[in-house]
């Protein structure tokens, strides 16, 4: 019976002295996360709406260029210069991908598109992530929808190229970008039209 | 031979985590398609040991035989969170890199072994000695052979293009089954190496 109870006051101590420590560090470690997560997402916005800025000055090029406002519960940013960003997110192929697209000032054609997070395949369909590819988004018309070609054939307003050896991700990423372009073109629109 | 230098030897070749015990190698699979994943993985591997051996090897007498499992899964799992926060709050890039296999290191076999095959029956120091040299040995495999399948995948060492451009990456080596040959390699050939007979119980 008394090693019974000494177990229990065993795994009970050594449970709340472990958890004192996690909490200790969730306490000291959120904030400097949270700092990280909006300082990327604030690099992914000046980028896409191609804002130049300098290392260490992302938060006062952003504070000083960049508007953030709300319309239809979608949040999106809007340069001083011309151009429209928001976030958009998705699954891909194998797991989540988000990132900010930016709209040219006449919201129908694409300035850039960025990917902040994706898990596709090294090598293959994490190409998605390179600039190279995602260049070829700049000026696209969206509002008929992007549409997906075999690598080298696009050729229209809308059409975006595969990857070879990876026609998957594309796919599903154009997919991604598609139906949050639908859903939140409308209200930024009707919030850029007040 | 002294007690610590046997235990040096053991962590880095004899008892070797990987091509000895086989163990931890679903991380090793994982993450060693670059040699900066791989070096931070080998760290918070190396850290979670550390911390896990100290405790454990500090609370061996009052561990109480019955539960002991338990708690080498708590103060592991207490330990591969606490480096799991810190790469996101210090080193973000490389969290994402790695981001789900850091969560992993709490099923490596490698610290559960440890706990159970030492740390729960020598003190601290010679405990201390075989984390940091278990953790060493982990790591300057998977850093080996991050180095081959970053070399063939990507054409790069740390993130640094050192093949010619005209090079042909082999998709293959960056994906899982380039991990599989190539750690299959590693174990068939430092076993040859070390003279190790698989027949043998214990791997000889």
């Amino acid at each position: 019976m008394k090693d019974k109870i000494m177990m229990l006051v065993f795994v009970l101590v050594l449970g709340t002295v472990l958890t004192g420590i996690l909490v200790a560090v969730n306490w000291y470690t959120t904030p400097v996360i949270s700092r990280n997560e909006q300082h990327e997402i604030q690099v992914n916005i000046l980028k896409a709406l191609g804002i130049p800025f300098g290392e260490g000055e992302v938060e006062r090029v952003f504070a000083g260029q960049v508007q953030a406002k709300e319309s239809g519960g979608k949040t999106y940013y809007v340069a001083d210069g011309g151009g429209v960003a928001f976030a958009y997110s998705g699954s891909g192929l194998w797991g989540p991908i988000n990132g900010i697209v930016a709209l040219n000032p006449d919201l129908s054609s694409l300035k850039a598109v960025t990917v902040i997070h994706q898990e596709e395949t090294p090598g293959l369909g994490d190409r998605i992530k390179e600039q190279a590819y995602l260049d070829q988004f700049q000026g696209k018309e969206f509002s008929s929808g992007l549409k997906l070609m075999p690598p080298g054939k696009s050729s229209r307003a809308n059409e975006i190229d595969a990857i070879t050896g990876a026609t998957l991700t594309p796919k599903a990423f154009l997919q991604i970008l598609n139906k949050n372009l639908t859903a939140a073109v409308p209200a930024i629109r009707q919030g850029e039209r007040q | 031979m002294k007690p610590s230098l046997k235990v040096v030897l053991n962590g880095l070749w004899k008892d070797h985590p990987i091509f000895s015990m086989v163990l931890g190698i679903c991380s090793s699979l994982a993450v060693s398609n670059k040699v900066e994943n791989a070096i931070a993985m080998g760290a918070g591997v190396t850290f979670a040991l550390i911390g896990t051996a100290l405790l454990i090897a500090a609370l061996r007498k009052l561990i109480p035989g019955r539960v002991r499992m338990i708690a080498y899964m708590i103060i592991i799992a207490t330990f591969v969170i606490v480096v799991d926060r810190v790469l996101k709050a210090m080193f973000p890039d490389i969290s994402r890199a790695i981001g789900p296999y850091v969560g992993l290191i709490i099923t490596n076999c490698i610290l559960m072994g440890r706990a159970e095959a030492f740390y729960v029956s020598n003190g601290v120091g010679l405990s201390l000695i075989d984390a940091v040299f278990n953790g060493l040995g982990y790591t300057y495999t998977l850093v080996l052979v991050a180095v081959i399948r970053e070399l063939l995948g990507f054409g790069s060492i740390l993130g640094m293009p050192v093949m010619p451009v005209t090079f042909n990456k082999w998709v293959i080596m960056a994906m899982a089954p380039g991990a599989f040959f190539v750690v299959a390699l590693f174990i068939w050939v430092t076993r040859t190496l070390a003279k190790m007979d698989p027949d043998k119980p214990g791997g000889g």
